[in-house]
């Protein structure tokens, strides 16, 4: 079997370079290695499984599609610039107050709901635009949002990765909030200063004056209305979950952008709505695409062992070798698997470290902040890709790479110190 | 029409012919009924709604089945499926109901807890939708399901998952989990009014002892295992030193941290005593190799005993004799019935005088000998789920 399995992780990979180098679709050479692993494997063509597997990230792209049409529409009745506009007009002057207020506006949103995307989706745009008129170049522009939005996912309340692995390990999510905490606030106050360092930003006189004027009737009720809702329905979700029923944040993100339509100042028509709606959905397609096909990828290699080959072979590393690895597998994983990653790695790991006595609240919250690192690796690369879709950055994606890289190490050695000397933050867990 | 609305197109309708040809599987699925035969001491056929009416024609709703002797002595409940992708506690409920013979005291037996979880596959792991056991006059089909209440009866799934009433935070899917939804709300989700109708059926029916069955993964620490409210410590540390005749079996109680779980919340919102039973199933590890229906059945996996090798698992683990649907099956019978017995020398006035296989039984004869074909026998005894 482990012959087997390595033969077919083997002719998968070479499919999945072949193609990506043939195809320049990422999309249909996953589609294409997933197919090849099952013949390979000796499943033939196993129809259920590839049609199953396009519906294991329905939830996360029904997310992308809503928040994208909540903040199009936003944008559409000039909302953003107004609230662009008024961030300028405040807070300019002030650079850095400007700079961490924009990172704290980027951690809410994925810290409340667990996805960074979200924080993309909703404040990216605005963020970056700001940035934009502060100096940033593109590729800055694009790694500030990057980080800010792992690091918003990784936050505390609601951060997934933690919370999947104590379900898989059957321990209470609770002891999660300071450990977490801290070192996200450390990398924020890093990454700010590592990504504000040496920029000069445009004079206010000439930002205010180059920026859309306010939409007429535009006033503040109309720009803080929607986010209002969105809080208060994230919030009644989180604190009075017995009083409203389960909506979900697909359709929270609907009644927000129907609240937007409500508010237009300018009234547009149904038809406006319909081309602002088909273009979001033009917008969004490739990375629906993406999601979809990594679905196929993840059913495929969970039934022909290959999952199981990368997982064994991780986990019955001796300890020092996790240790060695770890910055290298997780993010790997989260980059295949998405937040799958933190089910086949995380929990195995959490067993294999509470096999030698190591406190497990520690190591989950170690390894939650390493698997999001991965968010900008192939084959998904979502949060990545999302990132600098948003920003506008047309540049290389190495470029990006190497613009994110400085925060993205201070965050992994941060993970790798918590992973290590697991007994010095356990007082971080109480 | 472009060329780039005719390629759109082509992919358009070639996904629709695989999804029509997937969509006659997932149906199959979804409708397949599971045959049992029951045994003479069968009394009564109930659903699970005669105790919460609002989950009537939903698919949370489950058969009950009554084992009465009419005779004084403990009411026991045990079910299976809780999570049907541990297929070994629905087939032993199936074996128990099949092969019971009851003298005093009553039964109360649910193979599939949560039946819409049985319905579906577990998006992302690739599973087979049915396992086979062998016996003399074929063979019988079992499915085996998701982990949680199917996406298609609860659906959408919330961003964090509060446990009600204790306001924990627990992972979103866990909403859907038969097993984390204790003790239920009568107003909630459909899983968490499964959940407040069993905590119904057991207020209502003063059920003295639960046995709810489940399987665990290898590298697991709560594996071949007892996981016992505090009230039942004494009985399940006693059953499991009688198991050691049989088989190696541990014994922990229910952390009061963690909530939502049967053991935790039925100990704490009723009278009767909860035991959770968990048996080795390598299938379910997040480390094997090809996943088969041979894997679920044989339990054989070299990436396993490589774990194993390297001290990774909390129970043995021997590829040559690897935990088979017949082992596991097995060990959750003996575990069972050594709860109950244990419960009648705790409590003489109400014991229980009955009989079912147990794991020498099982082992020595197959599980198979222990399932009845159906077109054989009497069709008032035949039931479907």
């Amino acid at each position: 079997m482990t012959l087997q399995t390595t033969y077919t992780l083997i002719a998968m990979v070479a499919v999945f370079v072949l193609c990506s180098w043939k195809l320049k679709s990422p999309e249909i050479s996953m589609v294409i290695t997933a197919i090849v692993g099952a013949l390979v494997a000796g499943f033939g063509f196993p129809v259920r499984l590839l049609v199953e597997g396009t519906l294991t990230y329905l939830d996360l792209a029904l997310l992308f599609i809503t928040a994208s049409l909540f903040m199009n529409f936003y944008s559409e009745i000039g909302a953003t610039n107004a609230l662009i506009r008024g961030m300028v007009k405040t807070f300019y002057d002030k650079k850095w107050l400007m700079l961490f207020l924009l990172a704290f506006v980027m951690l809410v949103p994925g810290a409340f709901t667990g996805a960074g995307s979200v924080s993309i989706l909703v404040v990216g745009g605005l963020v970056a635009t700001v940035l934009e008129f502060m100096g940033f170049p593109p590729e800055r522009r694009a790694a500030f949002v990057f980080i800010t939005a792992i690091l918003s996912a990784a936050a505390p309340p609601i951060n997934l990765w933690a919370m999947l692995m104590a379900a898989g390990a059957n321990m209470p999510y609770v002891g999660f909030n300071k450990i977490l905490f801290i070192p996200v606030i450390l990398t924020t106050i890093f990454a700010v200063f590592f990504f504000g360092r040496g920029t000069k930003a445009r004079p206010k006189s000439e930002v205010l004056a180059n920026l859309p004027p306010a939409a007429k009737g535009m006033n503040w009720l109309r720009l803080s209305l929607p986010f209002v809702l969105l809080l208060l329905l994230i919030f009644m979700a989180q604190y009075q979950p017995f009083v409203i029923p389960v909506i979900g944040l697909p359709l929270t993100f609907m009644l927000c952008a129907l609240l937007v339509i409500l508010l237009d100042p300018e009234h547009r028509s149904l038809k406006r709505w319909w081309t602002v709606a088909t273009n979001t959905i033009e917008t969004v397609f490739p990375l629906v695409a993406t999601l979809t096909s990594v679905g196929v990828l993840v059913n495929i290699m969970a039934l022909t062992g290959v999952r199981g080959l990368i997982a064994i072979n991780f986990v019955t590393l001796p300890i020092v070798w996790i240790y060695v690895t770890a910055l290298l597998f997780c993010p790997l994983a989260q980059g295949s698997l998405s937040y799958g990653s933190a089910v086949i790695l995380g929990v195995p790991i959490i067993f294999r470290f509470n096999s030698v006595g190591v406190n497990v609240t520690v190591v989950a919250a170690a390894l939650s902040l390493m698997f999001p690192l991965g968010d900008c690796l192939p084959p998904s690369r979502i949060v990545g890709r999302l990132s600098i879709e948003k920003v506008g950055y047309k540049g290389s994606y190495m470029q990006f790479l190497k613009a994110v890289l400085v925060p993205w190490l201070f965050l992994a050695a941060l993970a790798l110190c918590m992973l290590i000397f697991t007994k010095t933050f356990v007082p971080l867990t109480k | 029409m472009s060329a780039s609305n005719i390629r759109k197109l082509a992919f358009l309708v070639l996904f629709l012919v695989l999804a029509g040809f997937a969509s006659a599987e997932f149906k199959g699925l979804r409708y397949f009924k599971e045959k049992v035969v029951v045994s003479e001491a069968f009394t009564e056929k109930r659903m699970l709604s005669d105790w919460l009416p609002n989950i009537k024609g939903t698919w949370g709703d489950t058969p009950v089945y009554f084992y009465d002797s009419g005779k004084p002595g403990a009411t026991v409940l045990i079910y299976g499926g809780a999570h049907p992708y541990e297929p070994a506690g629905t087939i032993a409920v199936y074996v128990i109901m099949e092969n019971l013979q009851l003298s005093n005291g009553r039964f109360i037996l649910i193979p599939r807890a949560d039946m819409s979880a049985s319905t579906e596959g577990i998006l992302g792991n690739a599973y087979p939708q049915y396992l086979h056991i062998p016996t003399s006059w074929g063979q019988q089909q079992y499915r085996i399901g998701d982990r949680e209440t199917a996406l298609i009866d609860q659906w959408p799934d919330p961003f964090t998952y509060v446990h009600y009433p204790s306001k924990q935070n627990l992972a979103y899917q866990d909403l859907r989990n038969f097993n984390r939804t204790f003790p239920g709300r009568a107003d909630g989700t459909l899983t968490e009014r499964m959940s407040f109708a069993f905590m119904e059926l057991i207020r209502n029916e003063k059920v003295d002892l639960v046995i709810d069955f489940h399987e665990a993964s290898l590298m697991y620490p709560v594996v071949d295992t007892y996981v016992t409210h505090q009230r039942a410590e004494d009985i399940a540390m006693m059953a499991a030193m009688y198991c050691q005749l049989e088989m190696p079996m541990k014994c922990e109680v229910s952390p009061k941290g963690l909530r939502g779980l049967t053991h935790r919340e039925i100990g704490d919102y009723s009278d009767a005593l909860c035991v959770l039973i968990e048996t080795a199933e390598p299938f379910i590890d997040r480390v094997v190799g090809r996943v088969t229906e041979q894997l679920m059945i044989d339990g054989k996996d070299e990436f396993l005993e490589r774990a194993s090798e390297k001290g990774l698992l909390y129970t043995s683990y021997d590829i040559n004799d690897a935990p088979t649907i017949d082992h596991r099956v097995a060990r959750l019978l003996t575990a069972s019935l050594e709860l109950i017995k244990m419960y009648d020398q705790f409590y003489p006035d109400k014991a229980v005088e009955f009989w079912y296989p147990r794991f020498t039984d099982v082992k020595t004869n197959g599980l198979g000998s222990y399932l009845h074909d159906p077109s054989a026998a009497d069709p008032s005894r035949v039931f479907e789920n």
